[in-house]
């Protein structure tokens, strides 16, 4: 019976405007989304590649003419452009995407100007992410906000169930059939998106990418099989068409307008941290304290005698005063994740958010991304400290004294770039996506459990006549 | 007649689900993005005091010239309270360098404390009124013929002697006394949460321009009604009217604004900052190289020992206690330097104007497919009023760069890059030749240059014997701070009500316009309508 249902609801839907025209919108977005990001991808990739010349220039120039300055010069690391941003871009664009590091030390990370224009308001690309949470989701409601009120209102409801149906097979029917319905317009418009890339031959479409397309698409049927328990929910609730459907916007407004553009507000209230500033004093008060303190000679330098004996003191004070400012800073970095994760569970009321979180380990991106870099980068960090720490024992000019400011007590001899580590990028594990996921996926299932229940229940008691 | 069509009209919506749910949906949404934004006013004013207060510090406390680069540092704009625009993009503080023109402004405004939230988007009260009152507009309107058609009370309507016209104008009044009285209570709201906030002050110019915004919003939803009126108009349905709506609703306000930023990134290239970054430090070291060949043709100093020096970016160096010949080595190298540097910021600012230029073509660009949404010439206009526009932003940034001219107009007129204390506040009747200064500073253990060399070269190169004897007024912080008063001070005024309105007249002017054209063509669709 509940296959009846469901293809009768099915004919339904196909051959309602609703559907067309949602069909007809989702597919333009994802056309127009695709050619855009194609085009984009490639100025972007152009620009990336520019910028790595020069970034290996720099460091070949560098390291040829003296170890020392390769050791002590910050540089920035800017991850390159994902080829797969257009399943999700994970709003990187606005993430700290640019890290400072040395030999000696990671400093920090930054949001990097890159290619964006500060003078564009902010925005979401039009990736299959931003589709599915705003159109997809849009959809899946009007299919859903009247299939019971709708229903009730025209009569069919009271007659349907004046036969031996089972009213959990009629709500279940209708509710999957609302599902299949927008998942063929997901479908469609995935397919036709994938099928610009593979035409357009500027973005190799790898099988990674195939299976995370897959699994974007188990996430898309999840997400809308939340979306439409919400709009199942609200056609239970009210014995209006017209009020369910409110009741649906109102729902669709505070899980994809609100909820996600208050976050800031909970997390500056509830999950507050220090300000920069505060931390900026802290870094300068400690490291007043260590200058004072510091032997006296401690500030003289001679660049022409390497073993002048105040180097070393001035190598041990620099030392420590850039431990004691690393010290607060990761402090404070710690706060930020921690702010960040807590900010995130509060947003985890919306299944957009939900669905937006997940996204980011199935492409490996955004904040799953940051964390591995971060962490990476820390390893590459000691490794390349190792690196200069084995060329500066092999100089018997050097008195071997670590300075992570300055060159004038370790080597300045030229190495050989192809001998200088170089920090790659990695992709993300099958095991680190899988962790990052596996909360959220718990959270959405229970949720759709949750509201789906909830609504059952009300639709046991709903008054058909 | 109209009026009692209007009258009945608004008696019905005034019971109806629609209103009770969009009233409580502001009542709800309003407040609290009001709250939100003026609790982040309130901390982007903390922040503001402190830079500021930093900014007049280093402002006042130097002792030579080329440690004088003034700071600005602008005031949080109160009205961005209502629409923030791109003031959370840029940032509000300026440092006024010789070598570089003000291109970005930097500062906390444009970046979180914690750049990981960067992630989450924000909201402000205009983009809450163009969501809610849009949606709204349209819930009233888009069963204005269709729900009569069907409840066939039309037909019973016009089988009296009543005009087309009198009923639409009846109905169109009606929707427009629902939703009155809900924008004007969320504005009054939100000048109640303001008045009560202690941080934040408007002018009477301000309080016009949220006059002016109450009337960009009136005419904001007056398209929405025409746009749900003229949907109700053409269709039969109420259900079919109300889906067309939604998608026009979702259409206009969710994907016009991504879509035309999307293709203007897309379509119109701009060069990554990095890159630009890169061709910039090129012509640094050009300059820096000139520097290094006019140091060449020099008389090379009696001793190269800068005894008590401090530097920094772009110029700033001061220095004491060192011999006179080698002040004066520093004074000509910086004679000769910073119009250099000057220029070499004039040769660095044409690349920059591309640059800057080709952003501005960008957002041209994106704005220009924008206004194809009436949310999206509505959030225009109200950054425009609400002066959190670009535009602001550029008459800003240029009047930061017109008081670097005048900033270094003023060290020019008064010849102070060719001047002992553009480096150093010693007086040049107390510099002293390096033999003089080895004599005393060693306490007579070593009489020149000569017989200091050996000494260090004995001791591994150690500066221990130099510091034996300090000779008094050779410290630079032994002198008091110089005296500012003459240097030009820079003055930001917020703009009165009226500046920088051409461009709001215009897209008012628009929103007019297809206010009418809507209207006309509802009225068209309604005079041929079929009420059976």
């Amino acid at each position: 019976m509940i296959k009846t249902i469901i293809i009768k609801e099915l004919q339904n839907n196909l051959y309602s405007l609703r559907f067309h025209i949602s069909f007809l919108l989702c597919i333009v977005i994802f056309a127009v989304g695709t050619i855009a990001f194609l085009k984009n991808q490639d100025a972007k990739m152009q620009e990336y590649s520019k910028y790595r010349a020069e970034f290996r220039n720099e460091l070949k120039e560098t390291a040829e003419s003296n170890a020392g300055k390769l050791a002590v010069n910050r540089r920035a690391f800017i991850w390159r452009p994902r080829a797969n941003a257009f399943i999700s871009d994970c709003k990187e664009k606005y993430f700290p995407n640019r890290f400072i590091y040395s030999a000696y030390n990671v400093f920090g990370f930054e949001v990097g100007r890159g290619g964006a224009n500060p003078f564009l308001s902010t925005f979401q690309e039009l990736n299959w992410s931003f589709i599915a949470s705003v159109i997809l989701s849009f959809t899946v409601l009007l299919f859903t906000f009247d299939t019971i009120s709708g229903e009730k209102e025209t009569g069919a409801l009271a007659l349907t169930l004046s036969n031996s149906i089972p009213r959990a097979k009629v709500l279940l029917g209708k509710y999957i059939s609302a599902i299949i319905t927008t998942m063929v317009m997901a479908v469609f418009g995935i397919v036709l998106s994938i099928l610009i890339v593979l035409f357009s031959r500027k973005v190799d479409f790898t099988s990674a990418m195939l299976m995370e397309t897959l699994v974007f698409l188990l996430l898309v049927f999840l997400f809308l099989s939340c979306t439409a328990a919400i709009g199942t929910l609200s056609s239970v609730i009210a014995h209006k068409s017209n009020i369910s459907l409110l009741l649906s916007l109102t729902f669709w407004l505070v899980f994809v307008v609100i909820i996600p553009n208050t976050a800031i507000f909970w997390a500056n209230k509830v999950f507050s941290i220090e300000h920069a500033d505060t931390i900026g004093r802290k870094i300068n008060t400690a490291d007043q304290e260590l200058r004072r303190n510091a032997p006296e000679g401690s500030n003289s330098s001679n660049p022409g005698f390497p073993f002048l004996p105040e180097h070393k003191l001035r190598a041990e004070l620099t030392m420590k005063r850039m431990n004691s400012e690393m010290a607060i800073r990761n402090a404070y970095f710690q706060d930020m994740f921690r702010q960040l994760e807590r900010t995130r569970l509060v947003t985890l009321i919306s299944p957009v958010a939900l669905f937006d979180y997940m996204n980011e380990a199935i492409v490996g991106g955004g904040y799953a991304r940051f964390k591995k870099v971060w962490s990476d980068l820390h390893g590459y960090q000691v490794q390349f400290l190792q690196f200069f720490k084995t060329i500066d024992a092999a100089d018997p000019d050097s008195p071997h004294w670590y300075n992570p400011w300055e060159d004038l007590s370790t080597t300045k001899k030229a190495v050989a770039f192809e001998q200088v580590p170089l920090f790659q990028e990695k992709p993300l594990s099958l095991a680190a996506r899988i962790s990052f996921v596996g909360n959220y996926l718990v959270v959405m299932i229970l949720y759709i459990a949750a509201v789906f229940s909830l609504t059952f229940v009300l639709f046991l008691g709903y008054d058909v006549r | 007649m109209i009026w009692k069509i209007a009258r009945k009209e608004f008696l019905l919506n005034l019971v109806s689900a629609r209103f009770i749910i969009g009233f409580l949906l502001c009542l709800f949404l309003i407040p609290f993005t009001v709250a939100v934004n003026i609790d982040d006013y309130d901390s982007r004013m903390r922040v503001y005091r402190v830079d500021k207060e930093n900014a007049e510090n280093s402002f006042k406390n130097v002792r030579v010239y080329s440690q004088l680069r003034p700071e600005i540092v602008k005031p949080p704009e109160p009205l961005s309270i209502f629409c923030r625009g791109i003031s959370g993009n840029v940032g509000n503080r300026v440092k006024i360098w010789l070598g570089d023109k003000p291109l970005f402004a930097t500062g906390k405004a444009a970046i979180r404390d914690n750049p990981l939230l960067n992630s989450f988007f924000s909201i402000d009260f205009v983009g809450i009124i163009a969501i809610v009152m849009s949606l709204l507009a349209l819930i009233f309107t888009y069963d204005a013929c269709t729900r009569e058609k069907e409840d066939g009370t039309l037909k019973l309507q016009l089988s009296n002697s009543l005009g087309r016209y009198k009923i639409l104008l009846g109905k169109v009044l009606g929707v427009y006394l629902t939703i009155l009285p809900i924008v004007l209570f969320c504005y009054i709201l939100s000048t109640i949460l303001i008045l009560h906030s202690p941080n934040i002050s408007f002018s009477a110019g301000d309080w016009g321009r949220i006059c002016l915004l109450f009337f960009a919003s009136l005419l904001y939803f007056t398209v929405f009604i025409f746009i749900g009126l003229l949907i109700s108009t053409r269709l039969k349905s109420s259900i079919t009217s109300i889906i067309v709506c939604l998608f026009f609703w979702v259409f206009f306000v969710f994907i016009v604004p991504n879509l035309a930023v999307y293709m203007a990134e897309s379509w119109k290239k701009v060069q990554s900052y990095d890159n630009l970054q890169y061709v910039l430090q090129d012509l640094d070291k050009e300059f820096q190289n000139k520097c290094a060949e006019y140091v060449k043709t020099l008389k090379p100093p009696d001793w190269g020992n800068n005894m008590y020096h401090e530097r920094g970016l772009d110029g700033r160096r001061i220095m004491s206690g060192s011999s006179k010949s080698m002040l004066e080595c520093w004074r000509k190298l910086y004679e000769f330097s910073e119009p250099l540097r000057i220029d070499y910021a004039d040769k660095k600012w044409n690349l920059q104007k591309t640059y800057l230029d080709s952003l501005d073509q960008q957002r041209n660009f994106a704005e220009m497919i924008s206004l194809i949404s009436p949310s999206e010439v509505f959030r225009l206009v109200s950054a425009s009023l609400c002066r959190t526009d670009v535009a602001s932003h550029y008459r800003f940034m240029e009047r930061t760069r017109r008081y670097r001219d005048d900033f270094i107009d003023f060290f020019r007129d008064r010849k102070i890059f060719s001047s002992f204390l553009y480096i150093t506040p010693q007086p040049p009747e107390t510099f002293m030749t390096a033999d003089e200064i080895i004599r005393i500073r060693t306490g007579g253990e070593c009489k020149n240059l000569k017989e200091l060399n050996e000494w260090r070269n004995a001791h591994g190169g150690s500066w221990g014997i130099i510091l034996k004897v300090q000779i008094p007024g050779t410290h630079y912080n032994e002198y008091p701070f110089l005296n500012l008063s003459d240097v030009p001070v820079f003055r930001w005024q917020s703009e009165n009500i009226f500046a920088g309105l051409k461009q709001v007249f215009i897209k008012v002017a628009a929103l007019i316009l297809i206010s009418i054209l809507l209207f006309y063509l509802s009225f068209l669709s309604f005079l041929r309508y079929d009420v059976r």
